[in-house]
């Protein structure tokens, strides 16, 4: 069952499609990766999912209704673009955010001195948010944002701005949000966030949707790559598109193959052997979520924008 | 519903927990405390003394009598007020005092006098008071004739009067009610003419008119001389110097005719005063409100929760708890200051409550005053949204506050003199000012017709108002970029999305 499903979205602002005929949808379980580059429509559409912002036109379904703030209780948010009341005390603004999403104070108290002790700053709990460090704060946003426990968690960009360390402590605290059902969305461009944590991946490029899978179908798109050592020229066997030569002795030369997208290549090696194509070494390169970023969304200018 | 009373607690407490907002809650009452300790502690000191060395011996008395004369003028004609504020003319309608005159002959200081002045009168009065009323006081004498000190040469001349005197004038003298500065030493020389002129030593800070008198006197009695000695009766000068105009001026007694006028709008007056102020303040924290959530970039949690709309409404219901605190400690102290200070519930505060004749003005009122706080509020409010900074705001703000509070600064001062002048009038129908001119007029006569109709074109222009504008702070809470220019806030006002 699909916890968010957008069908055929568009959002404009004027002249200005942010958000491009956008279709997919979100199974309820599990960690969904929300990956684009800057300006990729990534927070327009995670906006348009909690009733932020209206689509221009298509439909969008959240928790099995339309977006509104009635299904505030059921979802938790982190914002890309943080900041917290510089005034309120850290257990209060946890509590605060709690009530809001229709939580009664008693609960989001008990719940919000967990989470506080969870992220270590009990000794901060009554002292104001401005008293704090920039990681700290994160930390009491992120918080506020789990205080509720919610089947769903959206998380814009979480990682920005966060230590190494807190950045595990981050990801430690999704991870076991997953495993215990919560469904977790979360936007990012920093692939290597992506690659550990999520099962199901959207690619995003200018408002419109590049791929959506598992990882391993997403590397699936890319063409396989080799590196063999052997005595002959390995160009003709089947599904070889190209092969270079890499160095070698006079005998037994290293090539690095690029294979057709979707070659199999347990079945290359398998005919290798039965045609007796002699191998001194058959490596195959599983390509990195990073590649995959880099081949389907077009440019990596894009990401280092 | 809750999403809005939790917004409105929050912006309370957090206004609250500043130390701006005790500073000014209290600023008003710290200042009528301090003015009332000032006025009892560090009253003032106007009474002084007098030295007048007269060596003719011709002036002295004429000029000790008329010091008296104006004394008692001043005490008859506080008197006379008193007695007709309180009604107690009755006690002897033939009296001077009871005929409710403020302007007083010669004749009638001397009858009154020579009937026992002020004491003798407050015992007839006595009886006749309400309870309310406050006691009349018998203030002291502003200036006493002191004795010359001993030691102090008075047949030397004026130099050795002056220096002996010298130290007096820096200090204070014996008089037969104690010590007092001296203020004024008078020497009449015994040939005194355009040769030998009279010599006055002041302190620096003399009583003006206690030397307007010697001068008059003095001047009075020299004209009867020269008359005298251009071959005119003795009987005649007399009669031609002491000439007076003889006038009777009439008055509305006290507490009527523009007094009353006056009196009457002091309340509403004040109310529009407090709608000003209030707002404004109010409004500003409103406008660092939503530029610190807008700039602190909270706002988009905040609105994965509840509506804009609620935010919006729990702003405005939070801050204006805000106002209605300041209005109630400010009030509350304004009340206790009225009640500490004699005779100002009387002479001001029920008087100006009877004009609230009509229950009818009491609910027009705190419409007007609503009204007013959510149509200035809203200003605010946008102007928040629209900026990124305080800076920002800024250049917003000065023309919204000076098209505010100008046009309603003129209007106060002209209520006080024509209520329905035409600026309070054409500005009752301006439904920025409307709130403004309307309370400032409410005990002015002003009709139940034109009540009900700048209160309907008020309650629609609140409306759509807060319509457009409220489109306005929703559309700009999430922007981001340059505030936008006049065409991108009209889009808004009109819901097309620029962003």
């Amino acid at each position: 069952m699909a916890i968010l499903t957008l069908d055929h979205v568009v959002k404009r602002f004027g002249d200005f499609t942010a958000v491009d005929d956008l279709s997919f949808s979100v199974p309820e379980g599990g960690i969904f990766g929300f990956l684009g580059g800057n300006g990729a429509g990534k927070t327009t559409s995670l906006r348009m999912a909690l009733d932020i912002l209206r689509p221009t036109s298509g439909k969008i379904e959240i928790l099995g209704r339309s977006p509104g703030r009635e299904n505030a209780s059921e979802i938790g948010f982190l914002p890309e673009e943080r900041g917290l009341y510089r005034r309120m005390k850290v257990l209060e603004t946890i509590v605060y955010f709690g009530e809001l999403k229709g939580m009664d104070a008693a609960k989001a108290t008990a719940e919000g001195k967990r989470l506080i002790e969870r992220f270590g700053l009990g000794e901060w709990t009554k002292a104001t948010v401005d008293k704090l460090s920039k990681g700290m704060q994160q930390k009491v946003q992120v918080a506020a944002a789990m205080v509720n426990s919610p089947k769903l968690l959206i998380l814009d960009e979480p990682f920005s701005g966060l230590d190494p360390v807190n950045q595990q402590v981050l990801e430690d605290l999704v991870m076991e949000m997953a495993r215990k059902g919560t469904t977790v969305v979360f936007s990012t461009h920093v692939m290597q966030h992506a690659e550990r944590m999520t099962s199901r991946l959207l690619l995003l490029s200018r408002g419109k949707k590049v791929f959506e899978g598992t990882q391993e179908e997403a590397r699936a798109r890319l063409p396989g790559r080799l590196t063999i050592t052997s005595q002959a020229d390995p160009s003709s066997l089947p599904g070889v598109v190209a092969a270079q030569r890499i160095g070698g002795s006079e005998s037994w030369s290293d090539w690095d193959i690029e294979m057709k997208v979707g070659s199999d290549l347990g079945a290359l090696l398998q005919q290798c052997t039965t045609n007796g194509f002699a191998l001194r070494r058959f490596e195959s390169h599983r390509p990195s979520l990073h590649d995959v970023f880099i081949r389907l969304v077009g440019s990596a200018q894009e990401i280092a924008q | 519903m809750k999403s809005i009373f939790l917004v409105a607690i929050r912006e309370y407490r957090q206004i609250a927990s500043t130390r701006g907002f005790w500073v000014m809650l209290l600023i008003l009452p710290l200042v009528i405390a301090a003015t009332q300790v000032a006025g009892r502690f560090i009253r003032p000191q106007l009474n002084s003394a007098y030295v007048l060395v007269d060596a003719t011996g011709e002036y002295a008395d004429s000029i000790h009598h008329r010091i008296e004369l104006n004394r008692q003028r001043f005490e008859l004609g506080d008197l006379s007020a008193y007695a007709q504020r309180w009604g107690a003319g009755s006690a002897k309608p033939d009296a001077v005092w009871a005929k409710g005159d403020r302007w007083f002959s010669e004749q009638q200081v001397e009858q009154f006098i020579a009937e026992g002045g002020a004491p003798a009168a407050l015992e007839l009065i006595k009886p006749k008071l309400p309870k309310d009323a406050p006691v009349y006081e018998l203030e002291p004498p502003p200036v006493v004739l002191a004795d010359v000190p001993a030691g102090v040469p008075v047949d030397q001349g004026p130099d050795a009067l002056a220096a002996g005197l010298a130290p007096y004038l820096q200090d204070v003298i014996d008089t037969p009610l104690g010590e007092r500065p001296l203020g004024l030493a008078v020497y009449i020389p015994a040939d005194v003419g355009p040769t030998s002129p009279i010599r006055m030593w002041t302190n620096g800070a003399p009583n003006a008119s206690l030397i307007d008198a010697m001068r008059s006197e003095v001047l009075r009695i020299q004209r009867a001389r020269a008359l005298v000695a251009g071959g005119v009766a003795p009987e005649l000068a007399a009669q031609l110097v002491d000439t007076s105009l003889p006038l009777e001026v009439s008055a509305p007694p006290q507490g009527e005719g523009r007094e009353l006028v006056a009196i009457r709008s002091v309340l509403p007056l004040a109310l529009s005063y407090l709608l000003m102020v209030t707002v404004m303040v109010t409004g500003s924290m409103m406008l660092q409100s939503v530029i610190e959530e807008r700039s602190n970039k909270l706002l988009e949690s905040v609105l994965a929760c509840i509506r804009p709309s609620d935010l919006m409404y729990g702003k405005l219901l939070g801050l204006g708890a805000i106002g209605v605190t300041i209005i109630a400690v400010w009030v509350g102290a304004a009340v206790f200051a009225a009640f500490s200070v004699q005779g100002m519930v009387a002479d001001i505060v029920k008087p100006s409550l009877a004009a609230f004749n009509e229950p009818w003005m009491i609910i027009a009122m705190a419409f007007y005053f609503f009204a007013g706080y959510l149509i200035i509020s809203m200003l605010y409010l946008a102007i928040g949204a629209l900026s990124n900074s305080l800076q920002d705001a800024q250049s917003y703000l000065m023309p919204v506050i000076f098209l505010i509070t100008l046009p309603v600064v003129f209007m106060m001062v002209q209520v006080v003199q024509t209520p329905n002048g035409t600026l309070p009038v054409v500005m009752s129908w301006i439904p920025l000012y409307t709130p403004f001119a309307m309370l400032a007029r409410m005990t002015a006569g002003v009709s139940m017709m034109e009540v009900l109709a700048t209160g309907a074109m008020l309650a629609v222009f609140v409306v759509v108002e807060m319509y457009l504008l409220g489109r306005v702070f929703q559309a700009s809470l999430l922007r981001t970029g340059q505030p936008p220019k006049l065409g991108g806030f009209i889009a808004m006002m009109f819901g097309k999305q620029t962003q």
